[in-house]
C-alpha cells in the first residue's frame, strides 16, 4: 500500500495537467447503451479512470494440509489519451500453513498499458489490447510471495452485449459476455538455486452478465426495487494454463470459477462473488472475493476523471 | 481505529451528497419501457438521474416502418426532456434517446412501447 502512494504521489505533475483539460466522453466502460461494469477477477474492455480500493479475497489453498490466503490488493487506472491507459497495482498477501510459516509481504508491483481498439456503440462491442507486467524484485521475494524475476502478459480483452437480439427474445438482450486471453512470458526460464523451469502460461478468462439496469432501460420496466435496479449478477472465470517451458512441473490448470453480483451506484460498484476452485491444486472449498471499485471520471469529472492528454471538445457532440 | 471510519464515512457522505455531477441514467419513462399501452399517449416523457444539457440532448420516436411520429424538438428541464407525438394508430414504436449531463458525459439507449390491447 505503501508503495502504491509512492507511485500516486510520483504522478502529481501528470495530475496538475488534469485541470487543464476538458473533454465530453462517454469514460469508464459505456459502449452505446450498454455499460460494463468493473469485474472483480478479470479486467473489464475499457480505458478509463478508476479505483479499486480494496480488493480483498480469502481462500483456502491447494496445499495439503490446505493452508489460508489472504490477499488485500488496490489498483488505479488513467487514462493517458482518449483510448490509451495505464494502470498501476500491487497486491498484500498473508498465507497461512498448518505445521508451517507463515508468509506476509507485497506481490510484485503490476503495470498495464492498454490501447482502446474499438467502441462500436451500435452492435456494444469493445475490444482492446494491453501489456501486463509484474515488475520483479519488487515484492517479497524473500517471503516466496514475490519473484525475482519480471512476468510479461500481452492480453487481449473483449466485450460483447447481447442488445441486438430481436425483441421475441427480449429477456436475452441484458446478457453480456466479456474475456480476455494472454500470453505469460516470464524474464527468466529457469531458477538455478531451485532448479525449476519457469514456464510460459495461457492466462484467459471470461464473465457472463444480466444487467438489471439494462433491462429497465431498455427492455422492460418491472418496476423493481430502486436497489434491484443496479444490481448485475454474473458469473466470472480466470484460469491459468502452463503451455511451454514447463518441465518437471505438473501441467494441470488451475483458477478459479466465481458466481456473484456487482451493486452499480453513480460513483462506485460493490461487487462480490464466490470463489469455486477449478480443481484441488486451485483450493480447497469455496472462498470469496469482495471489491470496492470508484468510478474517478464520475467522481472528479473535470479533473482527475479527464485523460492526461486530449480528449473530445463538447462542440464536438451531435444532437439529435 | 476511529479515525479512518469517520474519514470513510465522510467519503462515503460526500459520494452520496453530490449526486449531480455522474452519467444520466434513464430512471424512468413514461410510457414504461417495454409497456403496453390502451390509449395512444400525447407525449413521452424521460426522466433522467442527472440534469442535462438542453443543447446536446434529444429524443426521436419512430414507428415500425422507421418513420418519425415525435413533433420534432424535446423539451427539456433540469432532468426530465419530454418531445409531443403525433396521433399514433396501434403498433409498436420506438424511442431513442441520446443525452449529455451536465459534467459532459454522454448517455444513450432506446426502447419501445406498444398501442393496443395488452
Amino acid at each position: 500500500m505503501i508503495r502504491l502512494l509512492r507511485c500516486l504521489r510520483a504522478f502529481a505533475p501528470g495530475l496538475l495537467l488534469l485541470v487543464l483539460s476538458n473533454s465530453n466522453v462517454f469514460a469508464h466502460c459505456f459502449v452505446g447503451a450498454r455499460f460494463f461494469p468493473a469485474t472483480l477477477l478479470i479486467d473489464d474492455p475499457c480505458v478509463a479512470d478508476e479505483m479499486s480500493i480494496p480488493t480483498v479475497d480469502w481462500f483456502k489453498t491447494g496445499t495439503t494440509p490446505a493452508g489460508s490466503e489472504w490477499d488485500v490488493s488496490a489498483e488505479f487506472d488513467k487514462r493517458i489519451t482518449e483510448d490509451l491507459g495505464f494502470g498501476i497495482s500491487d497486491v498484500w498477501s498473508q498465507i497461512r500453513t498448518p505445521g508451517g510459516p507463515t508468509m506476509v509481504g507485497f506481490g510484485d508491483l503490476e503495470t498495464t498499458l492498454q490501447y482502446q481498439l474499438l467502441k462500436d456503440s451500435s452492435h456494444e462491442t469493445a475490444m482492446l489490447l494491453g501489456l501486463i507486467v509484474d515488475w520483479g524484485g519488487t515484492g517479497a521475494t524473500n517471503a516466496g510471495i514475490g519473484t525475482p524475476y519480471s512476468l510479461l502478459t500481452p492480453t487481449y480483452y473483449f466485450g460483447q452485449g447481447l442488445g441486438q437480439l430481436p425483441d421475441s427474445v427480449g429477456w436475452a438482450r441484458p446478457l453480456a459476455i466479456t474475456g480476455q486471453v494472454g500470453y505469460q512470458i516470464p524474464t527468466t526460464s529457469y531458477i538455478v538455486s531451485q532448479s525449476v523451469f519457469v514456464p510460459q502460461v495461457l492466462v484467459y478468462g471470461a464473465s457472463l452478465q444480466y444487467s438489471l439496469p439494462y433491462l429497465k432501460s431498455e427492455v422492460q420496466d418491472f418496476q423493481f426495487p430502486d436497489f434491484i435496479n443496479h444490481l448485475i449478477p454474473l458469473v466470472e472465470a480466470q484460469l491459468f494454463t502452463p503451455v511451454a517451458n514447463n518441465f518437471g512441473n505438473p501441467a494441470t490448470t488451475t483458477g478459479t470459477i466465481n458466481p456473484g453480483v456487482i451493486y452499480v451506484g453513480s460513483y462506485f460498484q460493490i461487487g462480490l462473488e464466490a470463489m469455486i476452485p477449478v480443481n484441488r491444486t486451485s483450493g480447497t472449498g469455496a472462498g470469496v472475493l469482495g471489491q470496492f471499485h470508484l468510478y474517478l471520471d464520475d467522481m472528479f469529472p473535470k479533473t482527475l476523471g479527464q485523460p492526461l492528454i486530449g480528449g473530445a471538445a463538447t462542440s464536438s457532440s451531435k444532437p439529435l | 481505529m476511529r479515525t479512518p471510519i469517520v474519514q470513510i464515512s465522510l467519503f462515503l457522505v460526500l459520494l452520496g451528497t453530490t449526486a449531480a455531477r455522474a452519467h444520466a441514467f434513464l430512471d424512468h419513462a413514461n410510457p414504461l419501457v417495454g409497456s403496453t399501452v390502451a390509449a395512444a399517449p400525447q407525449e413521452v416523457s424521460l426522466s433522467f438521474s442527472q440534469n442535462l444539457e438542453a443543447s446536446f440532448s434529444g429524443v426521436e420516436v419512430s414507428d415500425s416502418a422507421g418513420a418519425r411520429v415525435d413533433q420534432g424538438k424535446a423539451q427539456i428541464s433540469g432532468g426530465v426532456m419530454r418531445v409531443g407525438l403525433k396521433s399514433l394508430s396501434p403498433g409498436t414504436y420506438r424511442v431513442h434517446w441520446h443525452v449529455l449531463a451536465a459534467d459532459t458525459h454522454k448517455s444513450e439507449g432506446s426502447f419501445v412501447f406498444h398501442v393496443g390491447k395488452p
